[in-house]
């Protein structure tokens, strides 16, 4: 009784989301020719001023990395005001998980569209985007982290008249190094995949490149950055699962 | 806290746990250089009194410690795994310092003297540059008891110090716990799970049993 109860709400659940999207066989039929043509107009890729998109992948990388660094940093204190057991002010405790929350919600994408708006088209404005988003990411994994330690020597440091933030930093943070440094290394893999469309709302990178061949129906330049997207992403995951091999 | 010439001196401690009454009116005295061992079964209260008389939970009655503030040896050494014996002792310092320099790893070259001091005190001199990880449980227990050396205290409370250790380390950490009452004066009082031992190394036995003392 209770299981069909279950697969009721389900079928509702997936009744509503057809309704809402009405997915079309048809149409997706019709246009699987012009797919098709635009396949084949890709190949050779077209690699043509490959100085000009390696600037620009340098540019994802960028991004990518500054964003996560100050990110970093804005999610040290924000982690600390978020990990119960060395939260220095308890009463910020809730705010400071509900504003880590906020950041995570919005996606780093959606940070970078207002911050062109507001400082003007390019990377400054997709480091920013992705820093605000990555900050409340790495705030909660932090967070977590140190609420996860052995809270045994924040205690022994407590009972020496040492203080919460004492203990915090001479302990708690060295003690989780590897879980923080693997976290923070993780966040920098996603952003450099996250900042290869930063480009389609103005924000740098080679999403700039991408949403131009697009634009323009350049099929051959679209699978030449598509290359170096892949590759791009592929060396930062391979990097980055190299390094947390070793921190663990 | 008040301090006192007369070792450790409590009076009339009251504790009640989430609503569950844990101490009732316990008083005890250990003399400057007595070691007084404190026996019960699990749940009796001894690592509650030892807390309460540490400072870490908040009681009712008097304490009165020589040297201002007893330090507690925990059950299972409390040690950063991945911090150096060196520093590990070091944060018993931090009492007496600001934020940056320990936060900066920048102790007072005084105090690293003084840590260094303590772990030859106990008998682990050369070995503050070693993981506390890559210590043997007994050296572990031997470095918690560097650290609360280093906070000057001069009374030691020390929770079932060798309930994680095999036999030979017990009898070296409670030789050494006696050591440091005989010699320097320190009141120690001792929580131990095995009656030998505490005859062995104990000037005087009490029994805690529901919260309650008895002299033994």
């Amino acid at each position: 009784m209770r299981r069909a109860a279950w697969l009721l709400v389900l079928a509702a659940l997936y009744a509503a989301c057809i309704a809402v999207v009405q997915p079309d066989l048809p149409r997706l039929w019709a246009g699987l020719p012009r797919l098709a043509h635009w396949l084949a107009g890709a190949f050779p890729p077209d690699f043509s001023g490959l100085p000009d998109l390696l600037r620009r992948a340098a540019e994802t990388v960028a991004i990518a990395t500054l964003g996560t660094s100050l990110a970093a940093l804005l999610a040290l204190p924000l982690a600390l005001m978020a990990a119960r057991p060395v939260a220095p002010i308890p009463a910020l405790y809730h705010p400071a998980r509900a504003l880590l929350d906020a950041l995570r919600g919005i996606d780093g994408f959606v940070f970078a569209l207002i911050f062109v708006a507001a400082v003007g088209l390019g990377p400054f404005a997709g480091m920013l985007g992705v820093a605000l988003h990555s900050a409340g990411s790495i705030a909660k994994l932090w967070s977590e982290a140190l609420e996860t330690a052995d809270p045994a020597p924040v205690e022994a440091a407590l009972s020496a008249g040492g203080s919460r933030a004492q203990a915090a930093a001479v302990i708690l943070l060295p003690e989780t190094l590897p879980q923080t440094l693997s976290a923070l290394l993780y966040v920098w893999e996603f952003n450099i995949r996250a900042s290869t469309v930063l480009g389609l709302v103005g924000a740098g990178g080679l999403g700039q490149e991408l949403k131009n061949a697009v634009d323009l129906l350049d099929f051959a330049r679209v699978l030449a950055i598509l290359i170096i997207v892949i590759a791009l992403v592929l060396a930062a995951d391979r990097l980055s699962a190299t390094l947390r091999r070793r921190l663990a | 806290m008040l301090e006192t010439r007369r070792g450790l001196v409590l009076r009339g401690l009251d504790l009640s746990l989430s609503g569950q009454r844990v101490l009732h009116a316990v008083s005890l005295e250990v003399a400057p250089g007595e070691v007084v061992a404190l026996e019960g079964p699990s749940g009796a209260g001894k690592t509650s009194l030892l807390r309460a008389a540490a400072g870490l939970l908040p009681c009712g009655g008097t304490i009165l410690a020589d040297g201002g503030h007893p330090a507690l040896v925990f059950q299972q050494h409390a040690l950063a795994g991945r911090l150096s014996a060196q520093e590990n002792v070091l944060v018993g310092a931090l009492g007496r310092l600001g934020f940056w320099r320990p936060a900066l790893g920048l102790w007072p070259a005084a105090e690293v003297a003084a840590a260094e001091g303590c772990l030859a005190r106990v008998g682990l001199a050369g070995l503050g540059d070693r993981r506390a990880a890559h210590l043997s449980g007994g050296q572990r227990q031997r470095v918690a008891i560097a650290r609360a050396l280093l906070q000057r205290a001069r009374v030691l409370l020390a929770d079932e110090p060798v309930a994680s250790l095999d036999p030979k380390n017990a009898e070296a950490i409670l030789t050494l716990l006696r050591h440091l009452a005989g010699q320097e004066g320190l009141a120690i009082l001792v929580s131990l799970h095995q009656p030998d031992l505490a005859r062995r190394f104990a000037d005087r036995r009490l029994r805690i049993e529901g919260g309650r003392l008895w002299e033994t």
